[in-house]
């Protein structure tokens, strides 16, 4: 009955707000949004193809709903916390390990990507959704989406100096707070 | 291959595990002979393993309370409201069909109403119009059990009253029964999509949702996809050739 469809928005509800924290790169904002999107959802379920995957269609929601947002506020001008340059690394207490930082680094670097390949890298190397299924939650082509996510992926070997064969320890994660 | 001139997209659909078995092939043969190319590959492998690890976090982050109460609260409300107005979510997603839509309509239009007889697929008018404007497809209409029975799917006929028939396929549900989608022009322009089935020889009505008035001719409506989760939900197969269209028509008139 309905509620497989409310509970599986539920379930889901982490991978969008993180989906929405990395399009707002703010927490307040992004929980709204996330709020905004699943009332919509709710509202079209009627709309979601069975057989697809939600995600895909909910991130699509969220990110239409995003850039309605930004068109309305557009007059305001788009407000970006610069304090808040690590906005992508968890609040899960403070980092300790060498392990921790780097993944830390890591977000950060993802944090500074253009938001056009920052949204891509997180649909297709985080949630881990097709080239396909990325095109269409961003109404663009296949070949943009391809173009935009290796230009990221080449920026973040880069900055982190990973050669593809040396692996960073991570042994000592979680030993410290 | 000797020369190896792949894109950083190529190299990264590779590692992605989006490139044809052929593509990929190539790729992998290349690889083994050049580290450069190798290592690319290991970049891109590694850049997608730290996103992942480096966003989990965010992921294990607790959902605030206002945020989930607020969301359980919005599924709760229309949970309740399932009954009057909503089409319910089928269980699970049936069939092979991945997401492409079994018939190839021409869509357009909003819905206005679904309703059907299956479980699950409920009666229901979002508006408060009056009961009067109740618009399915009847059935005691004889002109319309009549085009069932005769008009090829793909053709139309004239209902009378400025009223059209067209069928638009046929194809058999779960349990054998044969099923018609058609569709029915009223007058005052509105467009009835609606699939019935022939269950004990009368054709009865299981899905219906009628395209909002301002369809322009020859559209059906984003009923499209209430009519896709119908058609996944009953297990209804591909639509039938021509040929067996017309032996299973033929073989109702006898």
């Amino acid at each position: 009955m309905a509620d497989a469809f409310g509970q599986q928005l539920i379930a889901l509800l982490p991978n969008l707000r993180r989906f929405a924290i990395s399009l707002c790169k703010s927490r307040d904002v992004a929980d709204d949004l996330v709020q905004i999107a699943c009332e919509k959802a709710l509202a079209n379920q009627a709309q979601y193809q069975p057989g697809t995957r939600l995600d895909a269609w909910l991130f699509r929601i969220l990110r239409n709903s995003w850039i309605d947002r930004i068109r309305r506020t557009q007059t305001e001008g788009v407000k970006v916390d610069v304090e808040d340059a690590h906005y992508l690394v968890g609040h899960d207490g403070l980092a300790a390990t060498e392990a921790r930082l780097m993944l830390n680094e890591t977000a950060g670097h993802i944090a500074n990507l253009p938001d056009e390949q920052r949204e891509i890298l997180i649909l297709a190397c985080v949630e881990e959704l097709s080239y396909r299924e990325v095109a269409d939650i961003l109404e663009v082509p296949i070949g943009t989406v391809m173009s935009r996510l290796a230009r990221a992926r080449k920026k973040i070997v880069a900055e982190m100096g990973i050669d593809g064969s040396a692996k960073r320890s991570e042994d000592e994660e979680g030993s410290a707070r | 291959m000797t020369e190896h001139s792949f894109s950083d997209e190529t190299l990264m659909a590779f590692a992605d595990g989006e490139l044809s078995p052929d593509e990929a092939a190539a790729v992998e043969q290349a690889m083994e002979t050049d580290e450069a190319l190798a290592l690319k590959v290991a970049g891109f492998l590694e850049s997608r393993l730290q996103s992942q690890k480096a966003l989990k976090a965010l992921l294990d982050e607790p959902v605030p309370d206002a945020l989930s109460k607020s969301v359980q609260e919005m599924v709760d409300r229309q949970d309740a409201e399932a009954g009057d107005n909503v089409v319910a979510f089928p269980a699970k997603p049936q069939g092979t069909a991945t997401g492409t839509p079994r018939w190839a309509l021409p869509l357009a239009a909003s819905v206005a109403l679904v309703a059907g007889a299956l479980g699950g697929f409920i009666a229901g008018q979002s508006g408060g119009d009056a009961p009067g404007d109740l618009k399915m497809a009847d059935l005691s209409q004889p002109a319309i059990t009549q085009a069932l029975t005769t008009v090829a799917s793909g053709k139309e006929t004239s209902l009378g009253r400025n009223e059209r028939f067209r069928a638009i396929a046929t194809y058999k549900d779960e349990s054998g029964a044969l099923c018609r989608e058609f569709e029915v022009d009223h007058a005052d322009k509105s467009t009835v999509v609606a699939v019935a089935c022939r269950i004990q020889k009368t054709w009865q009505v299981q899905f219906t949702v009628v395209a909002a008035q301002n369809s322009k001719g020859y559209a059906p409506a984003s009923s499209h996809e209430a009519l896709n989760a119908y058609l996944s939900a009953v297990g209804a197969g591909e639509p039938m050739s021509e040929e067996t269209e017309q032996s299973a028509l033929e073989a109702l008139r006898k």
